[in-house]
């Protein structure tokens, strides 16, 4: 089964994605912000990621910095999970290595289909 | 599949009422650190977090108000506008506005336009920003889950019925791995899009073998395929590689009617096929390819069917929304729901466990035993006693919530009356984390509100008046909780002019509570504030008074068997103590035996037990009986005149006499020696109300089942303290008695309904 990392410090949206992915067959693994994502992703390899960008501790451009320069996790895909419609922020998670984005409030069918896409 | 995400919504209002309570603590700190970035952050963090979930559950007023809020945040993040305090009490009231929102009965708010108050303030926010807004209301479109189908979907179906030749050009950057991106990925979905008729490998790039980098990628592609999908869709698979990749898309103009073609593999002629394999050791791109036969009546269905799911879905949320808005409780949507960290549940999951073994354990040895097995019985019976204890007190813990989450909510109380008064007042707050029982907290939320009212309206002064008396102008209201002596005390103390006791005793004496020629201590008189109908502020101001008194706050901590006192110095300031027991449901017992019944004495509360001869009770007038102990003369109360219990038997009577106990006990704020016959023992106790079933009795906090299943009446200590006593040293009153009668008999008899270990209802 596909594991997927979901990085959200929101309890509820953390709830509703892993959810989603549960229905779409992936196994889920959860953190609350950035710094526990990494604390998590060194017990574990995940196939991909889907990070929040606004949280305490960690932000989500940082986590996605720190996950590419780990070998195991070089190529894997990293979506933004993100309220931000701001075209900047976008751009800061691209450059940060972010494979793609998708924009809260989500839709779990479409959530599904981008992660399939993504996903080799 | 159909995903219905309705159940997650109780958590995200649960969730965002947590947020605005952030919110407003954050805002009333921001006031003295108005330059805090990572106090700024968290309000920011907090209100985004409202907007993300918000449009997940429809509630588009909500969406838009915070996307607004969240907009000036930012520009407060990017110090384009400054925290002035005009700026920081718009945000204030805004925080009010969400939690209107978040109330807002689900089922018919979202139809409706925005409430009046939200969208004047959400002008007055726009107000506030300078120059035009960066997030502009497309981008807030994106952040509202689409309710109705797109209709640029529905064109773009329409038109697909026909199959379109397309040329898709994509060749990425040589960086493009390290996006996380696979172009083989990108390849295969695009294929699932339509029939490949060709796929052309560009391997141009590809440097010599040794040169290869496999970090990077050298090759690119174009692909022809035949597909019903727009172009648009085509470049949709490309969505998120735009900036990594050269992507051309052009079509022949000329429809393909024909049945898809075979699936054609083109490997470039010139190459070799060896370097590409190298160069790229997945798959072979084309190899994986494949072409699914889409047929347009298919596709169609697909998209009648999507059409159809949201409106269902809305249908059905919206039936589940009213059902969840009427099992609401009519207090305003307060949920009454305990969010339990999951490690406590463990926990009691093995705690649980334990309790389990232990008992098959006891069992077991009932079953095959033998005299000598008993102290192996009685070490596994006190195995059961333990792991019961600790699920107790694990239990009760679950219940227990930091008195800050009630404390938060003064700042602004303390905010609003500073800004309409013009005094200048700093609330204080110290023992945020100790931790109260729930349903005491919301108990407390009353009272606290009239204290903190109380004393930053009438106690804190003016600033005129408080440079003129040599006072700092600003006024400090201390909100404090701690434990004391196993009790929870919260204290409300301010720096203003105290109490003027003098003007209590003129108040007392014209509403008629004391007599002119009453002599009473300034203690007593400062206590009189506490009774029903007492004011002493001469208009009653907007803020405090409407009406309801001091009394309230005492009758509400009495309810919760705790203490109201009092201490004020004038000119210096008040100090209102309240002080609490540390839960409802269970406390630890001191057994005593009162001529034939068996009572529960709060163990808390005993301080000594000393043997009581007849010749050591001392009759002093006006305060009756008194036992004289280490030179402290104590006043007595006889416990079965005092309820009632009468003596059955003349021998009782007799060995009463020679080994009656005084038991010496702390009831608010005096000593009293309570008259018993026996000490039986001590024990947890589950406390039982009296007043679900029957009236209150004074005197009586409520009462406990028995291992043996006899009901014990449980004595409210610092009730009694707070009654006076030399009357209560009078013959008893015959309602009193015969209504504990009444009760103890009909406890008993529910109890034998309950019997069979039912220890629920816990109060």
């Amino acid at each position: 089964m596909r594991k997927v990392l979901i990085v959200d410090d929101a309890v509820s949206m953390r709830q509703m994605v892993s959810f989603t992915l549960k229905q779409g067959g992936y196994e889920v693994v959860e953190a609350e912000h950035g710094q526990d994502a990494l604390n998590k992703l060194a017990g574990t390899t995940v196939d991909l990621i889907l990070t929040d960008l606004n949280m305490p501790v960690m932000d989500g451009i940082t986590l996605i910095q720190n996950v590419r320069r780990m070998p195991s996790m070089k190529s894997k895909p990293i979506l933004m999970l993100t309220t931000e419609g701001l075209a900047a922020k976008k751009e800061q998670g691209k450059a940060a290595g972010a494979t793609g984005w998708i924009v809260k409030p989500f839709d779990p069918e479409k959530l599904l289909q981008t992660l399939a896409k993504v996903l080799p | 599949m159909k995903i219905d995400l309705s159940q997650f919504r109780q958590l995200f209002l649960q969730e965002s009422a947590e947020h605005i309570a952030l919110m407003e603590t954050g805002l009333l700190r921001l006031r003295t650190a108005p330059g805090d970035v990572e106090l700024l952050n968290g309000i920011f963090r907090s209100a985004h977090s409202i907007k993300g979930g918000a449009g997940s559950f429809g509630l588009k007023h909500l969406a838009h108000f915070t996307h607004s809020l969240e907009n000036l945040l930012d520009r407060m993040r990017s110090l384009e506008v400054q925290a002035t305090d005009e700026v920081i009490g718009t945000l204030l009231r805004s925080v009010d506005v969400l939690r209107n929102l978040l109330d807002a009965d689900p089922s018919v708010s979202e139809d409706e336009p925005m409430p009046a108050d939200a969208v004047d303030l959400d002008a007055r926010i726009t107000a506030l920003l300078p120059g035009e807004s960066a997030l502009t209301e497309t981008t807030l479109e994106l952040a509202l889950l689409p309710q109705e189908p797109r209709q640029s979907q529905a064109a773009t179906v329409e038109e697909a019925r026909q199959i379109t030749l397309y040329k898709v050009e994509f060749r990425p950057d040589r960086e493009i791995f390290s996006s996380g991106t696979n172009p083989i990925t990108l390849l295969r979905n695009l294929a699932a899009l339509g029939t490949v008729s060709c796929c052309h490998l560009h391997t141009d790039d590809l440097p010599a073998l040794a040169d290869l980098d496999t970090s990077q990628c050298y090759l690119g592609w174009t692909v022809e395929l035949a597909s019903h999908s727009s172009a648009e869709e085509l470049r949709e698979v490309f969505e998120f590689v735009e900036h990594l990749a050269e992507i051309r898309i052009s079509s022949s103009d000329r429809t393909h009617s024909d049945r898809p073609q075979q699936l054609l593999f083109a490997l470039p002629r010139d190459e070799v096929a060896e370097t590409q394999i190298a160069a790229q050791p997945a798959t072979s791109p084309a190899a994986t390819l494949s072409a699914p036969e889409t047929q347009p009546a298919e596709a169609q269905r697909v998209f009648v069917e999507r059409r159809k799911a949201p409106d269902e879905d809305r249908r059905k949320s919206t039936v589940s929304d009213r059902r969840q808005s009427s099992a609401r409780p009519a207090a305003g949507g307060e949920s009454t729901s305990i969010r339990v960290a999951i490690d406590k549940v463990d926990r009691l999951i093995d705690l649980v466990g334990e309790l389990v073994i232990a008992h098959v354990m006891t069992a077991q040895m009932v079953e095959d035993f033998e005299p000598s097995c008993l102290p192996k019985l009685r070490e596994s019976v006190a195995a059961m006693e333990r792991n019961t204890r600790e699920l107790h007190e694990r239990v009760m813990g679950i219940r227990m919530l930091p008195v800050g989450t009630l404390f938060q909510r003064y700042s602004r109380t303390v905010y609003e009356i500073a800004q309409t008064t013009g005094k200048q007042i700093r609330l204080e707050m110290s023992g945020e984390e100790t931790e109260i029982d729930k349903s005491m907290l919301e108990l407390l939320g009353d009272p606290l509100t009239h204290l903190i009212r109380n004393a930053a309206d009438h106690g804190i002064e003016a600033p005129e008046v408080r440079l003129a008396a040599g006072k700092p102008v600003e006024g400090i209201i201390e909100l404090r909780a701690f434990h004391r002596a196993g009790r929870i005390v919260i204290e409300v103390c301010e720096d203003g002019a105290g109490i003027n006791v003098e003007r209590v005793r003129q108040k007392a004496i014209e509403s008629g509570l004391i007599a002119p020629e009453t002599q009473m201590s300034d203690e007593q008189l400062q206590m009189l504030i506490f009774e029903p109908g007492f004011s002493t502020k001469e208009e009653i101001s907007d803020l405090s008074g409407r009406g309801v008194g001091m009394d309230v706050v005492k009758r509400n901590v009495q309810q919760m068997n705790g203490t109201v006192s009092l201490t004020s110095e004038k000119g210096r300031g008040a100090t209102v103590t309240i002080e609490l027991p540390l839960t409802l449901a269970i406390l630890e017992g001191l057994l005593v035996r009162v001529a034939d019944r068996t009572l529960v004495l709060p163990l808390l509360a005993v301080i000594e037990t000393v043997p009581l001869r007849d010749e050591q009770i001392v009759r002093v007038a006006q305060q009756g009986e008194v036992v004289v102990i280490r030179g402290v003369s104590i006043p007595l109360l006889r416990l079965a005149r005092f309820l009632g219990v009468t003596q059955q038997t003349v021998d009782a009577r007799e060995e009463n006499s020679n080994r009656r106990l005084a038991v010496i006990v702390e009831a608010g704020r005096r000593k009293i020696g309570l008259v018993v016959d026996e000490l039986l023992g001590q024990q947890q106790v589950v406390v039982k109300s009296l007043e679900r079933n029957l009236h209150r009795i004074d005197g009586l906090m409520g009462a406990t089942i028995l291992g043996d299943g006899r009901v014990a009446p449980i004595v409210d200590v610092t009730g009694i303290g707070a009654l006076d006593l030399f009357s209560l040293q009078a013959p008893v009153n015959e309602l009193q008695l015969s209504a504990l009668r009444d009760q103890t008999a009909r406890a008993a008899a529910s109890s034998q309904r309950n019997r069979g270990g039912i220890t629920n209802e816990l109060v």
